[in-house]
């Protein structure tokens, strides 16, 4: 059984009510999914806090998520990461500096990050490459820290409005790259 | 600063794609992420698009270093989730007022071939219950011997101490009824507390339980703290 199968195993045992199973799967994913919680939030406490939380939600919805067609790993990770997401903007905490030499954009994938794509095999990773450095770092800010528009304006200096051209175009590209 | 920004321009002012990603990332302002979920409630092909994009953008955590929880969190968790309902006091007891029976005919057994004999000369025991220590009885080691003629109950601790702070108190369960305070044990050795009369009648077959409770007994009139042993009145 591959680890994915036995999440889903696990996952669909819990939406029976097995608490057993429910241990099993705390015990499986948590340091995966605290880990997730700690990037955005930085703080053990309100990441132990909303890590809590995301797994009541599992207990209590776990017979639901296959309706909305994910994967059971997509599933946990992403009430996670907008548990996370939601959590730092209540507490209104301020983005990470981000140095602006590295958002000039230099419009081609450095050496590095090439070397890094080819024995990368996942498709995020290899699509994100293909963007200027500086905008894919964008992409992830707003994913792995839950940055928003807001928070990169500030974070860069650069005017909101030019950050949202930014990012919409960098998603262009990543969803043609993505579907090729 | 405000999320406001100005509706975007260009050809990809309409692309429902990339608002899709937007609204992956959380990135919409409330305005546009409110129309978004409008728009997708009637939409399947938005909806699996969405999740199209938490699915790749799920493999970006990939990167992220795994952290464990510290172990009082899955303690917790559980607390929260399974601990909230304290089994009925039914549940708790119930084992003993089984196994209570099988002690009480050795009792019995004892009590006539005259192996045993009532250390009280005050209490003529006719009913009597060993009080078998429930998982959370901690070595607890009780008999009760109850003289219904006087209508006085002596309750024998051999073993066992209640919780640092805490005193044991003595309940009579008869039938269905709810659980009677019958009151609190000394801190050792023996106790004798006398019995309403009324309670006399329901005696036989009843079951008696100690569980641990705050100083001065339990402040709301039914068992607060765990039960820690229990058994079946028989005859002596």
């Amino acid at each position: 059984m591959t680890p994915q199968e036995e999440v889903e195993r696990l996952i669909a045992r819990v939406a029976m009510g097995d608490r057993a199973a429910f241990t099993k799967l705390y015990d499986r994913t948590s340091a995966k999914l605290f880990g997730v919680c700690l990037r955005v939030l930085n703080d053990r406490a309100e990441a132990e806090e909303v890590l809590q939380e995301v797994f009541v939600t599992v207990w209590n919805k776990a017979d639901t998520y296959r309706v909305n067609g994910y994967s059971p790993m997509t599933w946990l990770i992403t009430i996670t990461r907008n548990r996370a997401v939601d959590r730092r903007r209540a507490l209104k905490r301020p983005p990470e500096p981000i140095d602006t030499a590295d958002l000039l954009p230099d419009g081609k994938p450095g050496p590095e990050a090439s070397a890094v794509a080819a024995s990368d095999a996942r498709r995020i990773t290899q699509c994100l490459d293909e963007l200027p450095r500086a905008r894919a770092h964008l992409v992830r800010r707003a994913y792995l820290d839950g940055d928003s528009y807001a928070d990169l304006a500030e974070a860069t200096g650069v005017n909101l409005n030019t950050i949202r051209t930014w990012l919409r175009r960098s998603l262009i590209a990543l969803r043609e790259c993505l579907s090729r | 600063m405000s999320d406001k920004t100005n509706p975007p321009e260009g050809p990809e002012e309409d692309e429902p794609r990339v608002l899709a990603a937007e609204y992956a990332l959380g990135l919409l302002p409330n305005d546009e992420r409110v129309a978004f979920e409008a728009r997708m409630a009637e939409d399947q092909a938005l909806r699996d698009e969405v999740a199209a994009w938490d699915a790749t953008f799920a493999e970006l955590i990939d990167d992220v270093e795994e952290v464990p929880p510290s172990p009082q969190l899955r303690k917790r968790l559980e607390a929260r989730l399974f601990g909230a309902r304290r089994p009925s006091i039914w549940q708790q007891v119930w084992p003993y007022a089984v196994g209570g029976i099988a002690a009480a005919v050795v009792l019995w057994f004892a009590a006539t071939s005259g192996v045993l004999v009532t250390d009280d000369e005050a209490v003529r025991a006719d009913l009597v219950a060993e009080l078998a220590a429930t998982p959370d009885g901690d070595g607890l080691d009780l008999r009760a011997n109850v003289d219904t003629t006087r209508g006085a109950v002596q309750v024998l601790r051999s073993a066992g101490d209640p919780p640092e702070g805490r005193v044991f108190e003595l309940w009579l369960i008869a039938g269905n009824n709810a659980p009677v305070s019958l009151g609190l044990l000394d801190g050792d050795g023996d106790t004798v507390i006398d019995l309403p009369q009324d309670l006399l009648a329901s005696l036989p077959g009843a079951v008696l339980a100690i569980s641990d409770e705050p100083p001065g007994g339990s402040p709301t009139g039914a068992p607060t703290g765990a039960v820690r042993a229990a058994g079946p009145l028989t005859a002596s």
